[in-house]
């Protein structure tokens, strides 16, 4: 045994007290991702989390076709949230090309991205009832989903991946009488995610699971650099759609929803604050928006950018800060196109809050991070 | 609050939803209804007009055998094969007319966007299962037929819960 190993399989001196457990990559508790933790008895050492096994190239997939058919793809890594993955897209390439978004796409842009991270956190708040064995809190938001879901099909035309926004505005405009069907819908949505307080968010048995596991400090959560829900309720007070307004966030009244904790709890209540806001941020836009005219300006059929340009932009989605940098050249198709997700930002603080937990705690500590595995890979 | 109120309460409110209407749509006999006839698309304007994305739908004496279709479905799916026609049209001249695979199409529907011709547009047919792969290859002499979709559900909300109805 002179050979030396490399270090990914070299052998490691353990205490004989420790065993390592191989979470996933197929477990229920992980999704397309495997977390390796060393456990003491019932306590957990040391974790090791192992994304990459969902990865599909998209990034390297979208140097090889042009502007409008790289719409398509990309919003695969998330198909729930596939207006929010899009957007940044989006708004870079309108800038490579110099394109002049009508005023009543920007609104337009607005509630469909809105109502997509509703729909999002529903799908995410559903798995997260059944991680801590609460089948109640599985059913109501997989069946409240289906209302948003509604709204984006007469919007869109499909329940997921829409491919509705397009440089220079969106697909098509809204159907008619649209604006009441989404008022009376979401003014229902609201009630109904209201009445998940008193079965879920003040029950005592989920406060006890999950209040004081896996606590941020603001201070490590800055240094870690999480973004999103996470660095919200670790207090820091911190929403783009407030920093950076992009499109018409600047004329509507948007509050983001801070907590101090930094536990598990605060985690999972952010997303369902943040579902209220949604609703009124789309009450706004749909009272501000102008009734009619242009919602998307004509394009050549093969958009080429001026010369060699670099862009980078970042919109708030359902996970955190989702960037997207694009290097255009003079071609149809972009140079370079990179994605900074929130999910493989949250990732990094799983090591950090597993630490010192029990292995039973580990799946309340590993969703509330608002991770979403097939968007981490890309 | 402490435990004993709180998992009252909790219970409490679950039975409440025993006396509200349930929201399950009970698919094969009801199907939701969509607005208008399908995605459409106005080259004129360059703006779609809403409807659901579903199976294609072919206008023969509009196609002119341009391609424009199965360019766009390139970098997509690679779904649409144009495949030759009997001549029947006159500004068809290379009488071909495109074949869609539903085995790969995604329904992005940009190839209707790419149609400068109002010859293709998007139904709300999604109802596409086959035993064979063969049978979700649809042919230019299939996606002529108009699909008969009987969709006549919608959501209903009352204050006892919202319903499909």
């Amino acid at each position: 045994m002179n050979k030396e190993l490399p270090p990914g399989l070299a052998l490691q001196k353990v205490d004989e007290r420790i065993m390592t457990l191989n979470v996933g990559p197929q477990h229920p508790g992980s999704g397309h991702m495997r977390i390796i933790v060393q456990i003491d008895g019932d306590f957990i050492v040391a974790c090791d989390p192992d994304p990459g096994y969902v990865h599909r190239g998209e990034e390297k997939m979208a140097e090889y076709r042009n502007y409008i058919t790289n719409i398509p793809h990309l919003e695969r890594p998330v198909i729930h949230d596939s207006c929010n993955i899009l957007y940044p897209y989006v708004l870079g390439v309108e800038e490579i090309l110099g394109l002049e978004v009508p005023e009543r796409a920007k609104y337009i842009r607005v509630i469909a991205s809105e109502l997509n991270r509703c729909v999002y956190t529903m799908y995410w708040l559903a798995i997260y009832g059944i991680f801590l064995g609460h089948s109640t809190m599985f059913m109501w938001p997989a069946g409240d989903r289906e209302l948003l879901i509604d709204l984006l099909e007469k919007m869109t035309g499909a329940r997921v991946t829409h491919a509705h926004f397009v440089p220079g505005g969106v697909r098509n405009d809204l159907p008619p009488n649209f604006e009441d069907v989404c008022l009376r819908q979401v003014n229902y949505f609201e009630k109904r995610i209201k009445e998940y307080a008193a079965v879920f968010y003040d029950n005592p048995i989920l406060i006890a699971r999950t209040e004081n596991t896996g606590v941020l400090s603001r201070e490590d959560a800055i240094r870690l650099g999480t973004t999103g829900s996470v660095l919200r309720a670790s207090g820091v007070d911190y929403d783009l759609r407030k920093k950076e307004p992009y499109d018409v966030y600047e004329e509507l009244d948007v509050h983001s929803n801070v907590m101090k904790e930094g536990d598990s709890y605060a985690r999972s209540k952010i997303p369902w604050l943040d579902m209220m806001e949604s609703c009124n941020i789309i009450r706004q836009a749909l009272q501000k928006m102008p009734k009619s005219g242009s919602v998307r300006v004509k394009l050549k059929p093969n958009p080429k950018g001026k010369g060699f340009d670099s862009v980078y932009k970042r919109v708030e989605s359902g996970r955190g800060s989702l960037g997207c940098y694009i290097v255009s050249d003079a071609k149809p198709e972009p140079y370079r196109v990179k994605l900074s997700v929130g999910s493989f930002r949250n990732l990094i603080a799983l090591p950090y809050l597993l630490k010192g937990e029990k292995l039973g705690n580990m799946p309340a500590v590993y969703w509330s991070l608002n991770y979403w595995p097939v968007e981490a890979d890309r | 609050m402490n435990t004993a109120t709180g998992i009252i309460k909790a219970l409490n409110s679950g039975i409440k939803h025993l006396a509200i209407k349930r929201f399950t749509l009970r698919y094969p006999e009801e199907k939701l209804k969509f607005v208008g006839d399908g995605y459409q698309f106005d080259p004129s304007t360059g703006v779609g007009i809403a409807g659901s994305k579903g199976r294609h739908m072919l206008f023969h004496d509009k196609c002119t055998g341009c391609q424009l279709c199965s360019i766009a479905c390139e970098g997509i799916a690679e779904a649409i094969a144009m495949v030759k026609v009997p001549e029947e049209y006159k500004h068809n001249k290379k009488a071909i007319m495109p074949q869609i695979d539903y085995g790969k199409c995604v329904f992005c529907g940009l190839c209707v966007d790419a149609c400068p011709f109002y010859a293709l547009y998007m139904t709300n047919d999604y109802e596409l299962s086959s035993f064979s792969k063969e049978g979700l290859i649809y042919t230019p002499a299939q996606l002529q037929v108009k699909p008969f979709v009987s969709q006549d559900v919608e959501i209903k909300i009352t204050d006892r819960g919202a319903t499909h109805g």
